[in-house]
């Protein structure tokens, strides 16, 4: 009788009846492999790792419940449908009858993804809270080329720009753009909506790189399908909540050049206004009214002749876009970060160069309360408008220079994001290597290591809060007064923490080497008494020689309570240790760097 | 051309037809006699055998012969121009040669050029070799092929039709069969299938074909509904495992990371030849210094397609993240300053022995240490001063590998073994305080002679040594030791026995009262133990047959019972009723060295597989608590037996760990262990470091020997 027998007609119980692996599911539900990797993905069923692998490691393993989620599941006969009607079709072709073939191609059974999408995430927190890799791949899809090969269709990719550009417009509109960070892979965005940090990648604004055979394009467009339709509720959710229509109408002439974002941002506007200028209208909607009575203050007189003026402007008036910014609708809802974030570039004006990256200008400026143009048809302002205070270029040398304002180099509107404060331009000019770009996701207190530049920053942020100006000719000199540092609020706690285990183990060795020298001192004094061998011991030289090694001393006494811990505790200690002991030699790696790298600098200098 | 060739294959297939058929009439003949009208006439030949001749066959039209029209040239389908310099050019069917047609001269050529001769082409035969000749039809034929036209003359590829079927009614029909009745009435079967589609499409199963236009107005994707407008709070699924987020990006993934972030050559060079799966990061870090010169990232699909797989295949479980301070794992330990005093450093080096200290014993009024060594001197050091008192080189090939006092403060009695040789020894050392339980008038060390000496008198007395007092009834014989005067420089120097075993000992154990003691020499199998009378210079062996290779052995300290440690056990026999008591299992490999703890219930025992075990004898055969801290195998174990709680070990690490050992005498509580101090100062020699250890019998010091030479006495 085999180890495990199991007598017939006898129940399976725990692992065994909990969890079924792979090619048993793939039976169960009679489906193919490529059906039920689309079925799972479109649910967002995933393997599961039991505590006992019933079947052997080597096994996928899914739980049955999610099996019985999956067999319920209606797609999976509009799958066979589908399956049974390309038969059709494929035998309308080859009967050479392509007019029946195009006939029952557009009538082909289809499905839509509502239900699942209301399965999944019962609550919008829970659709936020997923939100990142669905806004990455959107916007990949979105900077991707349509490819017959790889059944990248057009209508996709258009349909991923809108979702990317709808919802950087619901960010930008809101102010709820948080951190920004140009990495070699892309650009980072972090936004904070409901509470929920959403955090996604963009690529660069350059041709894609298709890697060959690596990537199963059909995995990545059936991810596609359910992100396409999350982020699109996601959206209408999200427009409802701050009334405006969805989805928005956009100038076709703004959309032919290119600019859906500044297109979206005007329709933004012109909803706004609409909503301010005509609450009966907007009343028809019942939870709209609701809103407008929760804001409770009645448009004045003169804004309200603004907005109408506005109203009636064309299109493509500066003013329009001033209006943008000033024009938010529940002021008192925001938090302190939001406040900030709209004032950070508040009364600027900015000018992109053709150079500049455009759509991520054009969503981060005015997500932070700043007024931007491009160069380029469907512009709002020129480069030769005078009120612009800030030119973002980037290349070698600038031509033509406006005294009026600044040129700097992109980097600088990104480190400005992620500082929270108007850093000086100095080092940011046209034809200058500007500071290192910090990434603003790294806790330094856990990283134990603060590049320098990130100091400065801190410093500048210290100084804006309390008004005090930089004492000219301050460097980093000044940051080895540990309590000053402290007081400013400069070196963190980590590095006191640390400060202050150093003095309290030299405390202990200086304590315990002092004990021993007292024993030492007026330890028993023993007869010397005369002997006739040569031979005598070395009392004399014992003291030096046996003087403890301090560190070892320490280490020992340590050690010491390692000595009776049990082997499970010891070894979970020691991993510890060697985790700590890692995370130490990487920073005390990037120190040595920078200490060479310094004295390189400086035997260059000389 | 073709038809050159089609002339050419005929003629060679006709010739081996007839050959063939040379063959068969051949041997037709060899059976019978020549038929008249046979195609062959017999001959003689010359030696007078018969001879057929063969008469030529006559390519009549009925022959089997085909119509080919002369024997042509058989070299096959080679050039011509093979036989450019020879006369000939071929081979007839009958071998013969095929000349070079004659070339005409220059008149001849002349003339044929003012005379061109009927069908001349001025192309050669290829086969024959002779000018190739065409007739008049042949050259039609040719004309008619190059113009792409029936080759036949007269062909016409249009004929007018024929009308056999036609509308027209004839006068006598070919077919008289009267017209059937179907024709005349409407379809049964079409009926039933037009009657169900029209009845398909009144229950509107069938809808009408709609353009597709209607349908398309409206975009797919646009959504035009909330779904969570009427969205309850409600708890997450316990089964939902949200997919975990990537890390998010660091300073050394920045398009223009500070310096100190951008590896150096080598690391970059180490990045490269590693592969993509090894490696730690998927991207170089690199500083590209404007945003402008910033490349697009080519793994960013792969990446997120790595991703997507992630999502969908990998499995996902909830882990709680171990966040447990490390210090709280850490046992509350009580502070060495409570439990003082134990030994903490060195008070004297006792330098002298050349080469390693083996072994060394405090004497039980902890005056003397006696210490043995590499060198074969045993010496007796002053314990307060360091001073050494007294040597002796008891042996000039052999280590002294242990040294061991006799209990008892009534006299001074070093045994040391080295070698084979067990030596009693009554050192004469000077008196520093007097022996409290002796006389005043007796001196020590005559008190110790006559103890040793008393045993010579005893044998005498009886000169055949009993045998019936063995353990396991193990018989006394003469030839297992010997015990003898030692040479006479050594009695000068108080050497009084030497005992002499058939191996080496290695382990010297007094039982308390000092009459008897154990020795031990693993090398000799059943021999290893021995168990020696003093007062009787008498030497048993207990065991006839011991598992294992012995390793120490020790007497328990109140009771009747001794101990053996072999390599992997420790067994307890009862001495007075001669039987196993218990078999304890460290669960060492390699016991080294083991100890009893004063009270009897409790032993430590150290291994040379780094571990010291504390075994509780009541509690359990197993060891009570494991320590594995040296680095090096743990040479020898000790508690101390004059009242303190301590213990110590000596490992090859060089170092001596001392611990605080507290025996409760109340069963149920267990005994508490707690590490003090780590001694460190014996150097490491050849693999060695500390190869003995033992405790003051009074005071909280211990005495080490090293592997450097030097005993070291450790103080409070």
């Amino acid at each position: 009788m085999p180890k495990h027998y199991r007598p017939a007609g006898k129940k399976k119980e725990g692992n065994a009846a909990k969890y079924i692996t792979r090619s048993q599911a793939v039976k169960h539900l009679q489906v193919n492999l490529p059906v039920f990797r689309k079925l799972s993905i479109l649910k967002g069923i995933f393997p599961r790792e039991p505590k006992k692998k019933v079947k052997g490691n080597h096994h996928t393993y899914y739980h049955v419940k999610d099996i019985a989620f999956l067999q319920h599941e209606r797609l999976l006969e509009i799958f066979r449908d589908i399956r049974a009607y390309e038969k059709k079709i494929k035998k309308a072709e080859s009967k050479k009858n392509p007019d029946l073939a195009d006939r029952l191609r557009t009538r082909a059974p289809s499905y839509k993804l509502d239900r699942i999408i209301c399965e999944r995430y019962p609550k919008f927190v829970d659709a936020l809270r997923d939100l990142d890799d669905c806004l990455t791949m959107v916007h990949l899809f979105a900077a991707l080329p349509a490819l017959e090969k790889e059944k990248i269709a057009v209508k996709r990719i258009h349909n991923c720009r809108r979702l990317s550009h709808e919802w950087q417009a619901f960010i930008s509109r809101t102010h709820k753009l948080r951190k920004v960070f140009i990495s070699v892979k892309g650009i980072y965005y972090q936004a904070e909506v409901e509470g929920q940090k959403i955090t996604w990648l963009t690529p660069h604004a350059l041709q894609q790189v298709f890697p060959g055979d690596d990537v199963d394009f059909n995995v990545m467009l059936t991810f596609v399908e359910v992100y396409e339709t999350l982020l699109a509720f996601i959206n209408y959710h999200l427009y409802h909540s701050i009334d405006v229509k969805y989805p928005p109408i956009l100038d076709p002439r703004l959309e032919a050049l290119a600019s859906d974002l500044y297109a979206l941002s005007r329709y933004f506007d012109a909803n706004a206004k609409q909503s301010v200028v005509n609450p009966e209208a907007s009343s028809l909607s019942g939870s709209e009214q609701v809103e407008t009575q929760q804001n409770g203050i009645p448009p004045d007189e003169s804004e309200l002749r603004l907005a109408q003026l506005q109203h009636q402007l064309p299109s493509n008036e500066p003013g329009a876009l001033m209006r943008l910014v000033e024009d938010v609708a529940d002021e008192d809802q925001e938090d302190e970060d939001t406040k900030a974030c709209k004032k950070l570039f508040k009364n600027m004006k900015f000018f992109l160069s053709r150079e500049a990256p455009r759509e991520s200008l054009l969503f981060i400026i005015p997500a932070f309360g700043g007024i931007v143009s491009w160069e380029g048809e469907g512009a709002p302002y020129k480069e030769a408008d005078q009120s612009i205070t800030h030119q973002i270029v980037d290349r070698p040398t600038q031509g033509h220079i406006f005294l009026s304002r600044e040129y700097v180099q992109p980097q600088w509107v990104y480190d400005c994001v992620n500082a929270r404060i108007i850093l000086p331009t100095e080092d940011y000019m046209v034809g200058r290597v500007p500071p290192p770009h910090l990434s603003p996701f790294v806790d330094n207190e856990a990283e134990g290591y603060i590049p320098e530049y990130a100091e400065t920053i801190k410093r500048l942020q210290a100084h804006a809060r309390n008004e005090v100006l930089p004492l000219p000719g301050e460097g980093t000199e000044d940051l080895e007064d540990p309590h000053k540092l402290l007081v400013e609020g400069i070196i963190d706690r980590a590095e006191a923490n640390e400060a202050a285990e150093r003095r309290r183990k030299m405390r202990i060795e200086q304590k315990q080497y002092l004990n021993e020298l007292k024993l030492e001192v007026d330890g028993v004094q023993y007869p010397s008494t005369a002997s006739d061998n040569k031979q005598s011991s070395s009392k004399e030289t014992q003291a030096r020689e046996s003087e403890p090694d301090l560190q070892q001393i320490v280490q020992d006494h340590a050690n010491r309570s390692m000595v009776v811990m049990s082997c499970r505790n010891r070894e979970l200690v020691e991993a510890m240790q060697i985790g700590k002991k890692r995370d130490l030699d990487g920073v005390e790696h990037l120190k040595k760097r920078k200490r060479k790298l310094e004295e390189a600098q400086k035997s260059g200098n000389n | 051309m073709v038809e050159a060739h089609g002339i050419r294959h005929t003629r060679r297939a006709a010739s081996q037809t007839s050959a063939i058929q040379e063959t068969l009439c051949s041997v037709a003949s060899s059976r019978s006699t020549p038929e008249p009208g046979a195609p062959f006439e017999v001959t003689e030949d010359a030696n007078g055998n018969p001879r057929y001749i063969y008469k030529d066959i006559d390519p009549v039209y009925d022959s089997d012969d085909s119509d080919a029209p002369n024997p042509g040239n058989t070299i096959g389908d080679i050039p011509l121009s093979f036989y450019d310099s020879y006369p000939h050019i071929g081979y007839d069917i009958n071998g013969r040669k095929i000349m070079r047609p004659a070339k005409g001269a220059a008149l001849d050529a002349l003339l044929d050029s003012i005379e061109v001769p009927k069908g001349w082409t001025g192309l050669t035969d290829p086969a024959t070799g002779k000018p190739l000749q065409l007739t008049e039809e042949e050259l039609d034929v040719l004309k008619r092929l190059t113009r792409n036209e029936a080759p036949e003359d007269g062909y016409d590829p249009y004929p007018d039709m024929v009308e056999y079927f036609s509308g027209k009614l004839e006068q006598m029909p070919l077919s008289a069969a009267p017209e059937p009745k179907r024709r005349f009435i409407p379809s049964k079967h079409e009926a039933k299938r037009v009657m169900k589609i029209v009845k398909a499409i009144r229950e509107g199963r069938i809808q009408p074909y709609r353009p597709p236009e209607d349908i398309e107005d409206e975009d797919f994707d646009v959504k035009r509904y909330d779904i969570w407008h009427d969205e309850t709070p409600r708890a997450d699924h316990v089964m939902n495992i949200p997919a975990p987020k990537l890390p998010p990006p660091g300073y050394e993934e920045s398009y223009h990371p500070p310096p100190e972030y951008i590896p150096d050559e080598a690391e970059l060079k180490a990045w490269l030849e590693q592969d993509e799966e090894d490696r730690e990061r998927d991207f170089l870090p690199r500083d590209h210094g404007a945003l402008r010169k910033t490349p697009g990232y080519e793994r960013f699909v792969k990446d997120r397609f790595e991703r997507s797989l992630d999502l969908y295949l990998a499995p996902r479980v909830r882990r709680s993240k171990l966040n447990i301070d490390p210090e709280s794992l850490l046992p509350k330990l009580p502070s060495p300053e409570e439990l003082r005093p134990f030994p903490s450093h060195v008070d004297a080096i006792l330098r002298g022995h050349q080469g390693r200290v083996r072994s060394l014993a405090f004497h039980p009024r902890g005056e003397y240490i006696a210490s043995g060594g590499d060198d074969g001197t045993v010496r007796v050091w002053y314990t307060p001063s360091g001073y050494q008192l007294w040597q002796a080189r008891i042996s000039d090939q052999d280590p002294v590998s242990a040294v061991q006092w006799r209990p008892g403060t009534d006299a001074l009695v070093l045994s040391c073994a080295a070698g084979e040789n067990v030596f009693l020894i009554a050192p004469k050392l000077p008196i520093f305080s007097p022996f409290s339980t002796l006389d005043d008038q007796v001196d020590p060390i005559t008190a110790s002679r006559d103890l040793l000496n008393a045993g010579w008198q005893a044998r005498s007395s009886s000169p055949t040594p009993n045998a019936s007092n063995g353990l396991t009834g193990a018989t006394t014989k003469e030839a297992t030791a010997t015990w003898a005067r030692p040479p006479l420089k050594l009695q000068a120097q108080g050497v009084l026995i030497q005992l002499t075993l058939k191996t080496a000992v290695k382990v010297i154990s007094w039982h308390r009262r000092g009459d008897y003691f154990a020795t031990v020499s693993p090398a000799g199998q059943s021999n290893s133990v021995a168990i020696h009378t003093l007062s009787k210079h008498m030497t048993q062996l207990p065991f006839r047959r011991l598992k294992g290779l012995a390793q120490s052995c020790q007497f328990h300290p109140t009771r009747p019972i001794f101990f053996v440690a072999t390599q992997r056990m420790i067994r307890s026999y009862d001495l007075s009723r001669q039987e196993l008591l218990k078999t304890l299992q460290p669960g060492a490999r390699w016991i080294s060295s083991f100890d009893v703890h004063p009270g009897g219930d409790n032993l430590i025992v150290g291994s040379y597989d780094k571990r010291l075990l504390w075994m509780d004898l009541d509690l359990s055969t197993r060891p009570y608590k494991t320590l594995r801290y040296h680095p090096r195998a743990i040479r020898a174990v000790r508690f101390h037996h004059g009242g303190y709680p301590l213990f110590a070990d000596a490992s090859d690490d060089g170092s001596l760990q001392i611990f605080h050992g507290k025996v409760v005498g109340d069963l149920m509580e267990n005994a508490s262990i707690v590490p003090l101090k780590v001694l460190r100062g014996h150097k490491v020699e050849g693999g060695l470091g500390v190869l003995d250890v033992d405790w003051h019998p009074q005071e909280p010091w211990c005495a080490s020997a090293g592997a450097d030479g030097t005993v070291r006495v450790w103080i409070p």
